[in-house]
């Protein structure tokens, strides 16, 4: 990291390095910013990828209300004063989202939710939480992306799309890289992609393995005899759409590779399956290491994604869908996670932190969050944030407001913001919130307490 | 005659309900019973404000009502009966050890985990994970009976180490995995992946089931011990045929990634 920030006065031009991009899990923090700080935009996002640059050069702070109220603007004090009375009354409310913001605003989350006895969950549990799952099972064999750009020497994809959704993962980690023992970056490694389909991450890939539609898990289990020595049935080619050749050469390689890494998508933790498929990639990583160095990695893609499950882990003890109905942690994916919750008509309201469940869940879950009185905070009106009953307009992080965020390995990276903005952070706002529930809730007790001995004396 | 719990007033969001146990009402009056804790969401309110208590505890609880979003009846009782005529939330007969549950309907995700004793019988369709270990947990149940009369989730039996669960429907993915022992017999078909990760135990099915490449067709025979299973299931009101009683199932051993020492016994048609 170098100096941060250069003033050009005379242009009133501001140039910012190593800025931090949080579209995806990359985090990339080597962006040189040009912000012209008079029409409050940014000019230039240099080394930015694609979605990178969509986000920064697309940065457009709206004239919104701080808040809107049934649809109706409000201040932001008459919000925080809605939102606190719908949580102070809640008996089941659900906290979900957190993928697009700070370590610092979920942190609050986790003491709110705590306090008003709430449930907490974030987009992993749609995302990357089969995945969590898996690892308190079978346990996980891991390194940074730093490590791997620099010892890797076979890279497996599986189930996911880095060229499309995470741009600059070959450059900077896994493809194109240079690394202290792979100085010549690709020549010096074997690139294998495995998925159901020719994606736009396929060209880069020396071998490229075609697996039949819901058959990843008979895959990697076939692939963990194999590593095991034991007898697979020639037939595995019909259920899996790969020769039983083809897996004991890969095999061959990944136990004859110096260090291995398998990078997995939601193609194996978001298909039927799941926490299994998960588990089976840990595994044979784990069976691997009789042989070799070999490590597996989920490939995460919301910014903060991976900052939710840190954050809640060391707040609670686990990484996501957990209860505090009782006053103490209860973790159990399935009844206390957002889509389960929402779908069954369990939680009587809602709060949603950076994220946009609306458009992405189930109809049975959307349609029961339009029952529900729900908080919304995002920096946009998104679908969930026209449905709710408090909408507050937040900063973006990341460009407004700055903390930190985890990036998909765990490392713990500084953002560096270029832009005031005239809205409160989402750590600001949960703040508030909390401050007036804690009062809203500690009148009931004394007003509880009143009540009881009055009826004692009667 | 039994203790008799009525629902009165539905509850707005789920209720964890661990008081409705023989354990915890015997020896109580009713002012008593209807005083015990339940949690309704993040609130700590009574029995006695969800259900009319009439009768006499003898050792059997009936519940009546729609009690389908009544969580943890039931759980960790060691004696006595609870006859639940309805439905029931998750988790019902969560580590019990000892006497029985009736479901007269249906039973939310959750049946029996992680118990060591005891029946638990639902006559309706039970949901995933029935007889089950927890997340993080290592072993399920460790002893008592499950039986299902209708159609089971996925993960029927994740880890049990000993025990038996019976399905008379169909069951979902997964069934068996990762078992350490004990049996798991499914009238109608299983979903996909049976038996990953099993070490030993048995998973028997009537129907053809597509097996994982780590299994191996080992013979066809006719297992003794599984007349008494079935006899055993048919005493317990499950339409059991004459032909699978006497008849002959072929076996595979599984799963090869680990001990090998599993078996799925599908019936040969």
């Amino acid at each position: 990291m170098g100096a941060a920030t250069k003033a050009k006065s005379e242009a009133n031009i501001k140039t910012v390095e190593n800025a931090t991009c949080t579209f995806c899990g990359c985090l990339c923090d080597d962006m040189v910013l040009t912000v012209d700080m008079d029409a409050k935009k940014i000019t230039k996002a240099k080394n930015a990828c694609v979605l990178g640059k969509a986000l920064f050069l697309s940065h457009e702070e709206e004239d919104r209300p701080f808040a809107l109220i049934d649809g109706k603007p409000a201040t932001l004090k008459e919000g925080v004063e809605e939102a606190a009375q719908i949580l102070a009354n809640a008996r089941f409310p659900m906290f979900y989202g957190m993928s697009d913001t700070t370590c610092e605003a979920q942190r609050q989350n986790v003491a709110l939710v705590d306090m008003v006895g709430g449930t907490i969950d974030s987009t992993t549990s749609v995302c990357h939480g089969p995945t969590g799952m898996a690892l308190q099972g079978v346990g996980e064999s891991t390194a940074t992306l730093g490590e791997i750009k620099n010892r890797a020497d076979l890279v497996i994809y599986w189930g996911g799309n880095p060229a499309e959704s995470l741009p600059r993962h070959f450059a900077r980690y896994a493809v194109t890289a240079k690394g202290m023992y792979t100085p010549n970056r690709k020549k010096d490694r074997t690139i294998v992609n495995v998925d159901v389909r020719r994606t736009k991450s396929v060209p880069v890939a020396d071998i490229f393995i075609q697996v039949k539609i819901g058959a990843d898990f008979e895959l990697l289990w076939a692939l963990r005899a194999l590593v095991k020595g034991r007898h697979v049935d020639p037939n595995i080619e019909k259920r899996t759409g790969v020769s039983l050749e083809t897996m004991k050469d890969l095999v061959e390689r990944m136990k004859n590779c110096r260090y291995g890494v398998l990078f997995f998508g939601m193609g194996l933790s978001m298909t039927r399956g799941r926490h299994f498929n998960s588990a089976a990639i840990l595994s044979l990583a784990s069976d691997l290491n009789e042989y070799t160095h070999f490590i597996a990695t989920p490939m995460r893609g919301h910014g903060n994604v991976a900052g939710a499950d840190i954050v809640v882990s060391w707040q609670t003890g686990y990484p996501f869908g957990v209860n505090f109905s009782r006053g103490y942690p209860k973790f159990n994916p399935g009844e206390f996670t957002a889509t389960d919750m929402f779908a069954r008509g369990d939680a009587d309201a809602g709060l949603i932190l950076a994220s946009d469940p609306g458009s992405n869940f189930t109809q049975a879950a959307i349609d029961h969050m339009k029952k529900i009185p729900m908080i919304v905070l995002d920096p946009k009106l998104t679908h969930t944030a026209k449905l709710a009953r408090v909408a507050f307009t937040t900063s973006h992080y990341g460009i407004n407001t700055g903390g930190t965020a985890y990036r998909s390995d765990g490392v713990p990276i500084e953002l560096r913001p270029c832009l005031d903005s005239k809205y409160p952070s989402d750590e600001e706002v949960i703040r508030a919130i909390y401050k007036r529930v804690e009062q809203l809730l500690k009148t009931r007790k004394k007003t509880k307490g009143a009540n009881n001995k009055r009826r004692k004396a009667a | 005659m039994s203790l008799k719990l009525t629902l009165k007033k539905k509850p707005t969001v789920p209720v964890e309900a661990e008081s409705i146990c023989p354990d915890k009402m015997e020896g109580l009056g009713l002012r008593d019973i209807a005083a015990l804790p339940v949690h309704h969401g993040n609130e700590t309110t009574t029995v006695g404000d969800f259900f009319k208590v009439t009768g006499k505890s003898n050792g059997e609880i009936r519940l009546e009502g729609d009690t389908s979003r009544f969580k943890m009846v039931g759980a960790a009782m060691s004696k006595g009966r609870i006859l639940i005529k309805g439905s029931v939330g998750q988790h019902v007969g969560v580590a019990m050890s000892g006497g029985e549950i009736v479901v007269t309907k249906n039973a939310d995700n959750w049946v029996g985990p992680e118990m060591s004793g005891g029946r638990i019988i639902v006559k309706g369709n039970a949901g995933h994970m029935v007889g089950c270990a927890y997340r993080g947990g290592q072993v399920g149940v460790t002893g008592g009976e499950i039986i299902v009369h209708g159609n089971a989730g996925n993960e029927t039996g994740n880890t049990m180490r000993d025990g038996l669960i019976a399905i008379g429907g169909n069951s979902g993915d997964f069934t068996g995995v990762g078992m350490l022992a004990g049996t798991v017999i499914v009238l109608g078909e299983m979903g996909q992946r049976t038996g990953a990760a099993m070490k030993r135990g048995t998973i028997v099915s009537m129907e053809d089931a597509e097996m994982l490449p780590t299994f191996t067709y080992a013979c066809s025979y006719r297992p003794n011990f599984l007349r008494l299973y079935l006899c055993h299931l048919r005493d317990l009101g499950l339409p059991i045929k004459d032909s699978w009683i006497g008849g002959s199932y072929h076996r595979w051993s599984g799963d090869s990634i680990e001990l090998n020492r599993g078996e799925a016994l599908i019936f040969d048609r």
